[in-house]
């Protein structure tokens, strides 16, 4: 690998300045896994189709897998380790836990994640758009019908 | 995935001026969302990826034109379509299809440009452009020049543009009011997959009578296409249900499918001949509750 295959990129990691040495091939799901042993976002179809590799990026969901780490350079990135404040959690994690919205619990980060996204957007969503929303992420056990139902609770809080 | 020489210009001018008309191995990456599938798999391997996402000024905007039209910068990425509501007073056919278009993390990522200049026969928008006759703006060290989008796609994978050239706009006309519009994606898998016919239609009608069509087809055959037959049963024809049948035997006759995991050729064959038909009538129906 030459020196213009490796760089360092210095972004904002769930609130905190990070730094990473990083390959240019390398995508934000194996960076936050090797270097910051975050594994909330996990690789599980590795071609954008599951949600499991979610991350949000300046506040938009990506797949982490499809991701280049070099592009989150200067930017703010957000996993579902840093959802919570302190021992506290997150008002979507607490009502995940609630509703039984997960088996698992596998998808979970990608479905807490893409929810936050929802809910920044449109606050109190209507079932259709909570299933657009969620749509583009897959869930093993089939855990939906709760999922959505843990989402209708936040929303109408 | 190998490892690649990644430079992320600021201008346009060192952008083009990085890309190499000899080598394939030199590409733009945009949102990578497509690229990094190929790499993932091997069936690319870049020597160098020229990101565009640093690139300021012209690649970026929605914006109405002179005309009335709409200029869409290629880094536009396609949720900032989905939620223009420029787009969706302009061309809600091109709304409605975005929200089916893959999944939204995709959507966040994915630009416009890297939409159309990845020449995948399986995407949504290339035959809403066609039918909506919209060109790109491409520029290259030799200069600008104009792309009907109809005249983008090569072939399977293949584009008309030179391997150092790249797409800086999309321009889209504004449409005549009352135009008759839709797209119908199918699928045979899940709702957002990639489709396995695309099929959009455009036509007016005056005194009950089609004066001019545009019938487009994608995903059942190696590139986007406009569909001759089809338009020819249309024109100077009334809209009915009878006359949309047989545009769409003429369309089913005329595209030539080719076979892929979403569907073999003789089944696609048949989908054109559904989804030709469907797109002609929800076009009308909405026109006629003052929705298209
Ligand atoms: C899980 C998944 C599901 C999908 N489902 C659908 C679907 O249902 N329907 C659909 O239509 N599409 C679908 N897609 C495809 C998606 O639309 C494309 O991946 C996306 O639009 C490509 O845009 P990009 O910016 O990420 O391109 P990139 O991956 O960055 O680039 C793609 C190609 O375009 C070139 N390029 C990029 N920008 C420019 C430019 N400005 N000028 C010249 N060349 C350029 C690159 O060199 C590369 O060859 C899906 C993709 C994924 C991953
Ligand atoms: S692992 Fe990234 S979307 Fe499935
Ligand atoms: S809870 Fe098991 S995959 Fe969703």
């Amino acid at each position: 690998m030459t020196k213009t295959h490796r760089r360092t990129i210095r972004f904002k990691l769930n609130g905190r300045p990070a730094i990473a040495e990083i390959g240019t091939h390398e995508t934000l799901v194996e960076v936050l896994r090797r270097d910051f042993s975050l594994f909330g976002a996990r690789e599980s179809c590795g071609q954008g189709l599951c949600g499991c590799c979610t991350a949000l990026v300046n506040g938009t969901a990506v797949s982490g897998c499809l991701y280049l780490a070099a592009f989150v350079d200067g930017a703010e990135v957000l996993t579902v380790e840093g959802l919570g404040s302190g021992n506290e959690l997150h008002p979507i994690q607490q009502s995940f836990i609630e509703n039984c919205a997960f088996q698992c619990g596998f998808c979970t980060p990608g479905f807490i994640l893409m929810t936050k996204e929802l809910l920044d957007r449109h606050p109190h969503p209507t079932t259709d758009e909570i299933r657009h929303y969620l749509s583009g992420n897959l869930c093993r056990c089939a855990a939906y019908p709760d999922i959505v139902r843990a989402v209708k609770a936040i929303a109408e809080r | 995935m190998r490892s690649f020489d990644l430079v992320e210009p600021a201008t346009l001018d060192e952008a083009v001026a990085l890309l190499d008309s000899q080598d394939k191995s030199v590409r733009a990456i945009a949102g990578g969302t497509a690229l990094m599938l190929m790499m993932k798999t091997r069936l690319f391997q870049p020597t160098r990826l020229v990101s565009l996402r640093r690139v300021n000024g012209e690649l970026r905007g929605i914006r109405m034109n002179g005309d009335g039209g709409l200029r869409i910068g290629a880094m536009t990425s396609l949720a900032e379509l989905e939620y223009s509501p420029m787009l969706a007073s302009a061309y809600p056919v091109m709304s409605q299809a975005l929200r089916t278009l893959s999944n939204i993390r995709i959507r966040n990522v994915a630009t416009l440009g890297g939409h159309l200049a990845h020449g995948d026969p399986h995407m949504d928008l290339p035959p809403i452009l066609i039918t909506l006759d919209a060109k790109v703006s491409a520029a290259s060290k030799r200069g600008q020049r104009w792309i009907g989008v109809s005249d983008l796609f090569a072939g399977y994978y293949q584009t008309s543009l030179a391997t150092d050239e790249l797409i800086t706009a999309v321009h889209v006309p504004s449409q005549p009011l009352g135009v008759c519009c839709w797209y119908e994606k199918f699928t045979a898998r899940s709702a957002d997959d990639w489709p396995t016919v695309g099929a959009a239609v455009w036509y007016s009608v005056h005194s009950n009578v089609i004066t001019e069509a545009r019938v487009a087809v994608s995903a059942a055959t190696d590139r986007p296409m406009r569909i001759a037959a089809a338009e020819a049963a249309l024109t100077n024809a009334p809209p009915t249900a009878q006359v949309f049948s047989k545009a769409a035997d003429a369309a089913a006759d005329e595209v030539q499918p080719i076979s892929d995991l979403h569907g073999s050729a003789s089944y696609k064959r048949e989908m054109v001949r559904v989804h030709v038909r469907r797109a002609l009538e929800r076009a009308l129906n909405l026109r006629s509750n003052g929705a298209g």
